[in-house]
């Protein structure tokens, strides 16, 4: 092929132009369709996947209760509550624990530069940050194992308590009260997704080192104890030694449902990861229902395009057009068309996309807007997309004049 | 030049099967003017089409300058085609979104012609059939005779030394058919080959020597 046929074929795909440009408008269309579909499908299970590890992840955490069974000659009925203590007991006993903090919280009146509020003030330790993702926003920090050793008055603040005592100033270095005392704010809580939780979003809830916590709020019992698992295959198992051990301490039956009770997120998980996996197995079937309508749609123009220009490749036949100029004009053809189309779908989907993403979401009220605002553009989806739908328009662009360029010239020549 | 021997030429449909030519022995020497008359069916086109290797016979040998066109690839009939044969169809045959220049250029674009000798040529082509002012108009924009006479330019456009031309004047009114026979007669004597296919007496009277077919056959 010289190089003056291709621009000959470009010319004469110029004037034909307005026919191709609606094939293009259906590949611009069945690119664009699928790629928002796949990318808010892909976003919203990510922040399904986000929202649920913004308690913490392999998480279990551990309540006392009241005796259901008899137990050694005791009464059912009896109060098991959970002490300081039973940290460095556990711990000691069940080598499968990565982490473990104690939890005790109380209601009170907190203020800062003439406002008063009254949130949850929470005493633990800095393993608790670890695991129930307190991740600080920058230039602050959370609690660490020198502010419970030493029993510094410090706090770690939710950024909607920072919102609420101090507008939009940065409230790290600066003191609030709780019940009368003061504490240094060292960090503020970055936003983040959260549906699972106790006593509200951790966006207004504010820690302070668990000796510290002590001293404001004198009950010695805890509300509850947080485990951290090293695997969390061992969840189960922890379970059952925590039950066995705090059973023989505090004289229960092990097998007493209501003497303690647990959270356990990593099989809430195990239930939150079908969920996704089956979201996603949903929008594959679609996302591949929307490729094969597509997919058939525009093949069937295509098909149509390159079947109504038989005569055209008899007559370039009957003048000396070799078989591989034919073809070759049809391969460009659709290739070009193909990239065109699928060129200004993508484009179009991936601004798209973006733009969306910068819309705010409501931490506040964690809605419906969370799942869908954050869609997600999957490069692997666009290059399989692409590989599907090229590969069908190409068999299908290139087919009738394959077909043609191999038969006698007047057979194509007939064909009206 | 052209020299056929026992061409047939068998086509099926289904089960029913049609002889479109049967036995046909001819030859047509250099510099001659044939044309070839027959009635509706006898199968005048459908030699045409084997002679100008646009079609191939079911069993016969042609022989073209000596060599058998059987044993060409279909690359090598392409070459053909291009530069040994210049083919004019009754329906003029024009590419409808090309214009009358970019139609004419066509064949000398197949053959690898740079674009000077492509401009000369196809000026040249214009200026012949006087229609070099129509050179930017689609077939749409010509009359029936401008088209078969752009037809006729590009069949000539890599000056090949056998023209076939399929009832030329068929779809002419007399004037433009009465042109179209004018430019073939100047093409003869300037020492083209050239077989044309035509119902009209009128017309075959321009020739050398009349072929005439009936039912596949030729007539002695």
């Amino acid at each position: 092929m010289n190089a003056t046929l291709p621009r000959f074929f470009w010319s004469e795909y110029r004037k034909r132009r307005k026919k191709a440009a609606l094939i293009t408008f259906a590949l611009f269309w069945g690119t664009l369709s699928i790629l928002l579909l796949m990318a808010f499908g892909q976003g919203m299970s990510t922040q399904f996947h986000v929202a649920f590890s913004g308690l913490g992840e392999t998480l279990i955490m551990v309540y006392g209760g009241q005796t259901s069974l008899p137990f050694e000659g005791l009464p059912k009925g009896r109060q098991i509550s959970l002490y300081p203590e039973d940290i460095d007991y556990l711990k000691d006993r069940i080598p499968e624990i990565l982490r473990i903090a104690p939890e005790s919280y109380n209601y009170l009146p907190v203020s800062a530069g003439g406002k008063e509020i009254n949130r949850n003030i929470h005493g633990t330790t800095a393993d608790f940050g670890l695991m129930r993702t307190q991740v600080p926003q920058l230039g602050g920090r959370f609690l660490n194992a020198e502010d419970t050793a030493t029993g510094r008055k410090v706090a770690f603040i939710g950024w909607k308590v920072a919102v609420d005592l101090f507008g939009g100033a940065d409230a790290v270095g600066k003191t609030i009260v709780i019940d009368r005392v003061p504490f240094l704010v060292v960090g503020v809580l970055v936003k983040k997704v959260q549906d699972s939780m106790y006593n509200g979003p951790d966006a207004d809830q504010i820690y302070l080192p668990f000796h510290t916590y002590q001293q404001i709020d004198n009950r010695r019992r805890l509300n509850q104890i947080h485990i951290q698992p090293r695997e969390a295959s061992q969840s189960k198992l922890i379970e059952a030694r925590v039950k066995t051990l705090l059973g023989r301490k505090y004289r229960f039956d092990p097998d007493d449902r209501y003497a303690t009770s647990f959270w356990n997120t990593i099989e809430d998980a195990k239930e939150g990861m079908a969920i996704f996996k089956g979201i996603e197995i949903f929008l594959g079937i679609i996302g591949a229902l929307t490729l094969l309508i597509g997919a058939v749609g525009v093949t069937n123009l295509m098909y149509a395009m390159a079947k109504e220009r038989t005569k055209e490749i008899g007559i370039k036949l009957a003048i000396g057009a070799r078989r591989r100029t034919i073809v070759g004009q049809f391969f460009l053809e659709t290739v070009f068309v193909f990239a065109k189309g699928t060129f200004w779908g993508f484009i179009t989907a991936f601004n798209i996309v973006h733009l969306v993403r910068l819309a705010p979401i409501n931490y506040d009220s964690f809605g419906i807007e969370a799942y869908l605002l954050r869609p997600v553009f999957s490069l692997r989806i666009f290059v399989a997309y692409v590989i599907v739908l090229g590969t069908l328009c190409f068999l299908s662009g290139i087919f009738p004049a394959l077909r043609a360029s191999r038969a006698n010239p007047i057979e194509s020549l007939r064909y009206e | 030049m052209i020299e056929l021997e026992g061409i047939t030429k068998v086509y099926k449909t289904g089960s029913q099967s049609l002889e479109a030519l049967r036995g046909i022995s001819l030859k047509i020497g250099k510099g001659e003017f044939v044309s070839i008359m027959g009635p509706s069916g006898s199968g005048k086109s459908t030699l045409m089409n084997i002679v100008g290797c646009l079609d191939t016979p079911t069993a016969g040998e042609y022989l073209l300058d000596g060599g058998k066109v059987a044993g060409l690839t279909f690359d090598e009939l392409a070459a053909v085609r291009n530069r040994k044969i210049g083919f004019v169809f009754q329906n003029f045959n024009l590419l409808p979104y090309a214009t009358a220049w970019e139609n004419i250029e066509l064949p000398m674009l197949f053959d690898g012609k740079n674009g000077k000798k492509r401009r000369a040529r196809v000026t040249e082509l214009l200026n012949a059939v006087g229609l070099f002012e129509w050179r930017d108009h689609r077939p749409t924009e010509l009359s029936g005779g401008q088209q078969q006479r752009i037809a006729l330019a590009r069949a000539l456009a890599n000056d090949p030394p056998i023209l076939l031309a399929d009832e030329p004047t068929g779809n002419l009114d007399s004037k433009s058919g009465e042109e179209i026979m004018a430019i073939l007669s100047d093409l003869w004597r300037g020492g083209r080959t050239i077989v044309m296919v035509t119902h009209n007496d009128h017309i075959a009277a321009c020739s050398e020597r009349t072929i005439r077919l009936f039912d596949g056959q030729v007539l002695p």
